[in-house]
């Protein structure tokens, strides 16, 4: 019995170590000036994947910022970059938890990261509150900075929005998938396109549902919405919704999804429904985890992107990219991801903004973000300069639209970019064994 | 209307799908519950090993999963013995507070040494026979949701078998009736009690096994909703019923996915719940249960 007692208690004390531990950093020494950067990522639950990639990526930053002789500040002395993680644990009370520890514990001098929609709005009040700067770096609705029951003037969207990323690919699918299709059916060219749509039932997935929606009767685009189908978020059987999605024929069907949702909804529509059509993918799948997920499932599926494990645009953005690329891979054993990229500059942007600053001071840094004028880091911003929109706050990013080729030898696919013209490398082409919709 | 009918037969087909994995982790629980009368929340959390154990043997060896369940559930008997003679029988009869403290610690310990051994990546598995389908009537359906309906069918008979025709099925039986007279009759409850868990917990591996060789992604922390489902079905069953179980898990299965047919995916759920209120105002010992437990 005392042995059984013993036992329990070494094993719960271990389990608070396990779950206590915090992840190592840079940690500067306690003498040096140094700049406190909260790091707001899931390390645990569903989107534990995406937020270890973010946390790994933002210490690959720091530690190139710190190495480089730290953040100037307008005394003449020179500040190291200190991180300080919060895991929200993928839940909106974990998210809360992590940003009030940061910010009132901790007292970071500003915040970076946060991903979900979900997730991230739900603690904005108390980074509102505490008038803490903070740049998202994963978390895509509009809403975000656009939500008008709190004040968000502290808040800058580093990574393109649902309505931006929703309305590219929907004009993707009008301007080169339907043609191809139609093409494909010896159909005339004003046939509409048969679209169906899935998608997470959160402000992302609905964000993302909605730009399709008004992208379609604002540019009056050929496109049909033949079916739109939802499912709760961390859902890992979808063979209900595309089975009702296969019944209404589409030529092609649009995912607002995780990566952890992304995979195996295409899997479960080409494997066990048969639904043999084009799967186009939001931002956050191009993940080296959802190729490997995918294996040969992917193969045709098209991925709208700004950052690819696997792939970039020629050019100076190309270098930079596999510069990151490599440092990450050096240190962790694996690729960076998109939500990682932005955040890699998160921190970045969140140095620039303090030295512009020239102090830790949060209105003067606040201020700086709002006048930011930086070289773009490792992705392509519109006129290669990373700034934040006068009226929401929001970066812009130039995209494209990769298509996936199955490699026989790895067992997964890898991207290839198909759009705009002036990026690609290839043509999209619809796989052999496509199934168009309908050919009414 | 063809269409229409096909679509039906299609999503009553996931259903009794999903109904297997909800039968064999609900039986499990039952199982437990029955001998025991201990409310084990971490029950998810063996279905999260049998798969990662699975998984694992798989990744090295690459034999057929379907074999190597077997050797996660004898795996699994171990490691359920394990944890019920040092954490839930020390425990037992001391009020359920403490079960339920217990077994949400472990599901925290469990998770985390998963995370630590198998890291918390997402993971998957690619059955041997995926991309084989089957024609049956107008639905053309993946073997490998035969193979998981035939091997859970398979489990449930042969567990059927080992209660009642088995001396040792007997005193399980005989325990979870009256477990004071099973011990003035001579059967030794403790040894009873981790046959019982050992084989929920093997029950649970089998789930898992089955849940990952469907295609479906894994993590550690994969068992935590399953293990609140598994709960809503033996109480919609009836505690300590393994009829109950089965039947509540198809049910629920069904329910499932009829609703996120017919109402959308977010009421997939939320029917779960629904269902179970509406049963427990009717019928408040559950469709099976007997007044007591």
């Amino acid at each position: 019995m005392k042995f059984s007692v013993l036992f329990i208690a070494s094993i719960l004390i271990a389990a608070v170590l396990i779950a206590g531990c915090s992840q190592p950093a840079t940690q500067p020494s306690t003498t040096q000036r140094v700049i406190k950067v909260g790091v707001i990522a899931s390390l645990t639950g569903p989107a534990s994947n995406v937020g270890t990639n973010m946390w790994q990526s933002a210490q690959v930053a720091a530690d190139e910022i710190n190495a480089n002789g730290g953040v100037p500040l307008k005394d003449g002395s020179k500040a190291q970059i200190k991180l300080i993680v919060g895991d929200d644990e993928s839940t909106q009370q974990g998210g809360q938890k992590a940003a009030t520890k940061l910010i009132t514990d901790d007292k970071v001098d500003i915040l970076v990261g946060g991903y979900s929609s979900a997730v991230t709005s739900s603690y904005q009040q108390t980074v509102a509150e505490y008038s803490i700067p903070f740049v998202v770096t994963g978390a895509s609705s509009p809403i975000i900075t656009h939500r008008t029951d709190i004040n968000t003037s502290y808040v800058f969207h580093h990574c393109p929005t649902t309505d931006t990323y929703g309305q590219y690919t929907t004009r993707f699918i009008d301007q080169v998938v339907r043609p191809a299709v139609n093409k494909e059916l010896g159909a005339s060219s004003d046939r509409p396109l048969r679209l169906a749509m899935i998608y997470q039932d959160t402000a992302f997935g609905k964000g993302v549902q909605s730009a399709v929606n008004n992208t379609i009767t604002n540019d009056k685009l050929n496109i049909q919405l033949v079916s739109q189908q939802s499912y709760k978020m961390g859902e890992s059987d979808f063979r209900t919704p595309l089975t009702v999605i296969k019944a209404a024929n589409p030529d092609a069907v649009y995912l607002a999804a995780f990566p952890n949702e992304g995979a195996p909804i295409i899997t479960q529509a080409r494997r066990d429904i048969g639904l043999n059509t084009i799967f186009l993918n939001v931002e956050n799948n191009d993940n080296a985890q959802f190729y490997k997920d995918l294996g040969q499932w992917g193969e045709g599926a098209v991925i709208e992107s700004r950052f690819s494990p696997y792939t970039a645009p020629a050019g100076d953005v190309a270098d930079a990219q596999k510069e990151f690329k490599e440092s990450y891979f050096k240190r962790f054993g694996a690729y960076p991801d998109m939500m990682g990229a932005s955040t890699y500059e998160g921190i970045f942007i969140a140095a620039q903004a303090t030295e512009d600053a020239g102090t830790t001071d949060k209105a003067a840094v606040r201020q700086a973000l709002v006048d930011l004028e930086m070289p773009q880091v490792i992705e392509a911003m519109t006129n290669q300069v990373c700034s934040f929109s006068p009226d929401f706050r929001e970066s812009s990013f130039d995209l494209w639209m990769e298509q996936l080729y199955y490699n026989a030898t790895l067992g997964e696919t890898r991207p290839a970019i198909v759009w705009p013209d002036n990026l690609k490398t290839t043509d999209f082409v619809l796989p052999t064994w496509y199934a168009a919709g309908s050919s009414s | 209307m063809m269409e229409n009918l096909e679509v039906f037969l299609q999503i009553i087909f996931w259903g009794l799908y999903a109904g297997c994995i909800y039968i064999l982790l609900a039986t499990g629980l039952n199982l437990i519950f029955g001998v025991m009368k201990i409310v084990n929340f971490a029950h998810g959390e063996f279905l999260m090993i049998g798969a990662y154990i699975t998984a694992t043997i798989f990744f090295i060896s690459g034999i057929n999963p379907y074999l190597i369940m077997l050797l996660s559930m004898l795996a699994l008997i171990g490691i359920g013995a394990v944890v019920e003679r040092l954490c839930f029988r020390p425990i037992l009869g001391t009020g359920k507070l403490n079960e339920i403290f217990l077994s949400i610690g472990l599901i925290y310990i469990f998770q985390n040494m998963a995370a630590i051994i198998w890291t918390d990546e997402w993971q998957s598995v690619k059955s041997p026979y995926a991309g084989i389908t089957i024609q049956i009537g107008p639905l053309s359906v993946p073997l490998d949701y035969i193979l998981i309906m035939i091997f859970t069918a398979v489990i449930i008979c042969g567990l059927y078998l080992f209660l009642k025709k088995t001396t040792t099925g007997m005193q399980m039986r005989a325990t979870s009736q009256n477990r004071k007279g099973a011990m003035l009759v001579g059967v030794d409850v403790e040894r009873i009690d981790v046959i019982s868990f050992g084989l929920g917990c093997a029950l649970a591996a089998a789930a898992g096994t089955l849940w990952i060789v469907s295609g479906q992604i894994f993590n550690p922390y994969m068992g935590s909703i399953p293990a609140i489902k598994a709960f809503a079905i033996i109480i919609l069953g009836g505690l300590g019923s393994i009829p109950g179980a089965i039947i509540g898990g198809l049910l629920m299965g069904l329910a499932e996915n009829g609703a996120a047919f017919l109402l959308g995916g977010i009421w997939k759920d939320a029917i779960s719940f629904v269902i179970l209120i509406i049963v427990l105002v009717v019928r408040p010992t559950g469709l099976f249960g007997e007044k007591g437990d």
